[in-house]
């Protein structure tokens, strides 16, 4: 991965979870800060629906209280109070006064608590009011809930008590409300909201038990069950306290609605629990909003991040056209380019970093040329040694042989022919000789350019093996035994199988010179990573360790005889194919020379191109 | 001169207010009575089987049509088409001689065929021959009740052309009927006890109390019914209200005979759980008479000897006797406010007893009826509220004690639980004069009139 690349998902994932976090932060504080907001709302409505309720039950009251201040009452009370108390005529005063007061129950018990009439069951005259104790002792001021026994039912309602004090003994009037659908309805509610009674009889939750205004004439809406809040009606059964739960009517959360249940509690001293009334809050508006701070949220986290893979990208490429333009001409200075600069922009650590590049790579370049020059001037200096000691060799017989021929037409004229002819030989051959060492110098100066072609180096090395296949088991010499230890999975390289081939016999020469006692030479190939491994290795004397470091140098020959050439032009056959040559060597254990060639088949049809300009412009060859 | 002038001044002012008073009581022709019933008759034929007796239906009956006799107050029989009667044959044969220069409606003369005719339309099991000027009644059994059974109303003499329509001999005839809605009568300008003071009569049928008293209230009727319960309400300074004797039985009435001497029991705990007097007191507003028996005692003379009241210790001990107790539904007429009431009421102290009544409306295993009695002969009446309610023929005799027998062995059976006696109430406009109430519960108008509010 690039650095570009690098610092770009450093930054955009800087951003992106900056962003998110963010954004997840906004849309929880929201989220509190309108739940909070809805808290409230719903405390409002609630509180609003209480009120609806008391101002219902005021109402009752009130009702109640003109039937007890009504002339008819008083003079009922009138009559009861006296003697004998005859009820009889007023036993149907009930009916007509919740007629005409729009009351749903109204009773009329004399000071026991027997009823003298009643409008919700008027055959009920003369029986005792069965909740009389528990509500004649409830406050006048405040509606009451009670649970009315009918002919045929009960029904829950919200009762007030009056009492009519005429003579000694009281009167009271019972007036109340039917919590019914039509009760519910008629509560001013805001559109998103409503309720539901649920009726407290019987010890085990029943659907039939709820009155749902929205019903119509059943039970339930279909649309929403009753009995999903069978939990909720049993939780306020069982803890007798207010309680909260959310009803999901559907998969989708903008259906749910938040119902508070409040227990509606009797008179009486154990507060009986009559009903339990469910106010539902529609979550539609809070689901809505949600999602849209969401899709917001998204839509701004969404851009924000693309925005920043933008700058970022922007600001990446910034940062790192610089850092890449000094790779780039450290790569070129590492293939071998020293020219490569660097543009210097700015003057921060990456403008200096540039300079100092610079700097370094034209100081690199003046000191690679003072060291070319130097290795050129100690190449040189080498040559002259090595031609001087090459040639001193054969002069010094030519001078002694001259010698010889003055000496012997002064001193021995008639000697001379017979010195003159072994002096001629000894002539010819020196010169010979000097004329061999001028050819190998030529030679070496004279390598020829690579020719590449796809070569499979096992075929080269076997023909090598088999070049001096003769010459390792010579007669007069000490056996050489062969080894080939090829590894026959390697694949072709780019090469010119002639060079190698010499490169190889040279190597093979060395080797065969290390061994004059005989030993072995072993030939191996083995595949390394996109390269291939070459090794020759002999059972030889070995090397030292400074004879191994010079080795390679030109004209350096730890022989006796030879130019020292050999192993300099292996090494510019291998440098030329882009390859290592390297030596292992401990004295007295033999000597592996090991040479490593790229494979570089891509680098072949431009080579090929190269090799038919070549023959194309027919550059003759240098001899 | 002047003096004189004066005094008879004095004098005819005298006269003429003396005249002026005599003008105001005296009967006046003329006007249409509004009439308010909360019955529906579906038909006018006193002998139609599918209506039930009820005073309205006696009460229109008597207006178009004529019984051979007639019963009073003590339950005698008085002569009416039948100028004469006599028995004979140990009450097997009777004869009743009927009147002459009596019309039908129609112009044809009252004969003694068309009055055989007419009786045997009524009884097809009876044998009824005219005989002259007489019709002849002739039994297998002695009949000493014949005379009672002809003045019930279904015995009234109808005249039945070919087309169905009805002529009667009564001082109205029918002018127009809508069944079930309204009727018009015309005075009869011929009726053979002389023309009725009333040219005509506009009924309205099936109005509810309520309504006829507003009708009342509002000068839109002159005579209504008034219901018991509401008896005490209607003012008699602006009303006349009258009476009928309790002439109308409130009772329970089991579908069926008791299935066993079990069922028998908790029956006979029903009834003893009964606060009659809280129904008579509260709910009819001291309308009626509480009565265990199923004739009145004012009729029977016995009727005190069953006793009216509760007795719920009784009631639940015999109630815990049983080993299975049944539910009841108590059926009860829905269009009757008061019905509801007392179904109620009686409902609810059954429960006192253990029992468990279910009101109703409409049928059930047992009903609320309102009987109205047929006669104040008392064996006529015994004898038709054992037909009404479906119960099983018994020997009448004509003894109160023998009577007395009798109902005391029906009662024993707990097929039917006596409540109230009721009587028949109407009430009037002040103008309505000379307008009665007779004991079977129908209002007389024969020679009513309407007094005109013109000065």
């Amino acid at each position: 991965m690039t650095f570009r690349r690098k610092l770009l998902l450093v930054f955009t994932l800087t951003v992106f979870v900056s962003v998110a976090g963010v954004a997840w932060l906004v849309q929880e504080m929201t989220r509190n800060a309108f739940e909070k907001t809805d808290s409230q709302r719903t405390a409002a409505l609630l509180g609003q629906f209480q009120q609806e309720f008391k101002r219902r039950g005021e109402d009752v009251a009130r009702r109640v209280e003109n039937i007890a201040n009504s002339d008819a009452v008083t003079r009922m009370a009138t009559a009861l109070n006296g003697t004998p108390a005859d009820s009889a005529e007023y036993f149907d005063l009930a009916r007509s006064m919740a007629e005409s007061h729009q009351l749903d129950f109204v009773e009329i018990l004399d000071w026991r608590g027997t009823i003298v009439s009643s409008a919700q069951w008027p055959a009920k005259f003369g029986y005792p009011e069965t909740t009389f104790d528990s509500i004649s002792g409830s406050s006048e001021q405040s509606a009451f809930l009670k649970l009315e026994e009918l002919q045929d039912s009960t029904a829950l309602g919200l009762f007030a008590l009056r009492t009519v004090r005429v003579g000694e003994h009281p009167v009271y009037v019972i007036g109340g409300r039917r919590l019914d659908k039509n009760f519910l309805s008629a509560l001013d509610l805001p559109p998103e909201m409503r309720v539901l009674l649920y009726q407290n009889r019987g010890d085990h939750f029943s659907p039939d038990l709820f009155l749902d205004p929205s019903a119509g004439n059943g039970v339930s809406d279909p649309a929403h069950p009753v009995e999903k809040f069978a939990s909720l009606v049993d939780s306020v059964r069982q803890y007798n306290q207010e309680m909260t739960g959310i009803a999901h009517w559907s998969p989708d959360p903008a259906d749910d609605e938040v119902f508070h249940a409040i227990p509606l509690r009797g008179v009486g001293k154990d507060h009986p629990l009559l009903g339990i009334l469910l106010i539902g809050n529609s979550r539609r508006a809070y689901v809505a909003l949600k999602r849209s701070i969401r899709n917001s949220a998204l839509l701004v986290g969404g851009g924000g991040i693309l925005l920043a893979i933008l700058l970022s990208s922007w600001a990446a490429a910034r940062v790192t056209r610089p850092v890449e333009q000094l790779a780039l001409a450290a790569q070129e200075v590492a293939a071998g380019n020293w020219n490569a600069r660097v543009e210097v922009t700015g003057d921060d650590e990456i403008g200096q970093l540039a300079d100092s590049f610079n700097r370094m790579t034209t100081e690199l370049l003046s000191q690679k040329e003072r060291l070319i020059q130097s290795e050129r001037v100690a190449a040189w200096r080498e040559l002259a040694r090595r031609l001087a000691h090459e040639l001193k060799n054969p002069l010094f017989p030519l001078q002694l042989t001259v010698e010889n021929l003055l000496r012997a037409r002064e001193q021995s004229p008639e000697q001379f022919d017979e010195v003159f002819r072994e002096s001629s030989r000894t002539l010819l051959g020196e010169i010979a000789n000097l004329k061999a060492i001028i050819g190998r110098f030529s030679e070496f100066s004279k390598m020829p350019q690579p020719q590449w072609q796809k070569v499979q180096i096992n075929d080269v090395v076997r023909g090598v093996a088999q070049l001096f296949q003769a010459q390792l088991q010579a007669p007069g010499r000490a056996a050489i035994d062969c080894r080939l230890e090829l590894d026959e999975q390697l694949q072709p390289i780019a090469a010119d199988p002639d060079l190698l081939h010499r490169a190889l016999s040279n190597l093979v020469l060395n080797a065969m010179d290390a061994m004059p006692g005989g030993g072995t030479l072993t030939l191996r190939t083995r595949a390394g990573d996109g390269k291939v491994a070459i090794e020759v290795a002999d059972t030889g004397s070995g090397l030292t360790r400074e004879e191994c470091e010079r080795i390679f140098t030109p004209y350096y020959t730890s022989k006796q005889h030879g130019t020292g050439l050999g192993l300099a032009i292996v090494q510019s056959v291998v440098s030329d194919h882009g390859g290592r040559i390297s030596v292992h060597s401990e004295p007295g254990k033999g000597t592996t020379f090991v040479i490593e060639l790229p494979r570089n088949l891509e680098s072949l049809p431009a080579a090929a191109q190269r090799n038919i300009e070549l023959n194309a412009a027919k550059i003759p060859e240098m001899k | 001169m002047k003096r004189f002038a004066w005094q008879w001044l004095a004098i005819s002012s005298l006269l003429v207010a003396t005249l002026a008073a005599r003008a105001e009581t005296r009967p006046q022709y003329g006007s249409t009575l509004q009439v308010g019933l909360s019955a529906a008759l579906t038909s006018l034929d006193p002998a139609d089987g599918t209506q039930g007796d009820s005073f309205a239906r006696r009460s229109v009956t008597s207006l178009i049509f004529d019984n051979l006799v007639n019963s009073d107050l003590s339950g005698r029989v008085q002569p009416s088409l039948a100028e004469s009667w006599q028995a004979a044959n140990g009450n097997r044969r009777w004869q009743f001689r009927i009147r002459r220069g009596v019309h039908f409606h129609d112009g044809t003369p009252l004969t003694a065929q068309s009055v055989a005719a007419s009786l045997r339309f009524a009884n097809p099991s009876w044998n009824v021959l005219a005989e002259g000027e007489s019709v002849i009644f002739e039994f297998d059994t002695s009949e000493s009740e014949l005379p009672g059974e002809l003045a019930m109303t279904r015995n009234a003499i109808v005249k039945r052309d070919q087309n169905g329509r009805l002529s009667g001999t009564g001082p109205f005839r029918i002018a127009d009927w809508q069944p079930g809605k309204t009727l018009s009568l015309a005075a009869d300008d011929n009726c053979w006890r002389g023309r009725a003071f009333l040219d005509s009569i506009q009924i309205a049928m099936g109005r509810s109390y309520r309504d006829q008293m507003t009708a009342l209230e509002l000068g839109k009727a002159d005579l209504v019914e008034v219901a018991p319960e509401q008896a005490h309400r209607v003012s008699p300074e602006r009303y006349q209200i009258l009476h009928s004797p309790p002439m109308e039985l409130l009772a329970l009435q089991f579908a069926h005979e008791a299935a066993s001497p079990e069922e028998r029991t908790l029956r006979q705990a029903l009834n003893l759980s009964v606060e009659r007097g809280s129904i008579y007191s509260v709910l009819l507003q001291g309308t009626g008479t509480p009565t265990a028996s199923i004739l009145p005692t004012w009729m029977s003379g016995y009727g005190f000897v069953f006793s009216v009241d509760a007795n719920l210790p009784k009631a639940r001990q015999l109630r815990d006797q049983a080993r299975v107790v049944q539910n009841w539904k108590l059926g009860y007429d829905s269009n009757d406010p008061l019905a509801r009431l007392l179904a109620e009421r009686i409902a609810l102290n059954a429960k006192d007893a253990g029992l468990t009544l279910q009101p109703t409306p409409g049928g059930g295993d047992l009903r609320l009826v309102r009987i109205a009695l047929a006669s104040s002969d008392p064996r006529t009446a015994l004898d038709a509220v054992f037909k009404r309610l479906d119960l099983p023929e018994a020997k009448l005799g004509s003894s109160a004690d023998e009577l007395y027998a009798t109902e005391q062995a029906v009662l024993a059976g707990e097929r039917v639980i006596p409540l109230v006696d009721l009587p028949a109430t109407y009430a009037s406009t002040p103008r309505l004069k000379d307008w009665a109430v007779r004991t079977n519960g129908s209002w007389d108008l024969a020679n009513a009139w309407l007094e005109s509010t013109k000065p």
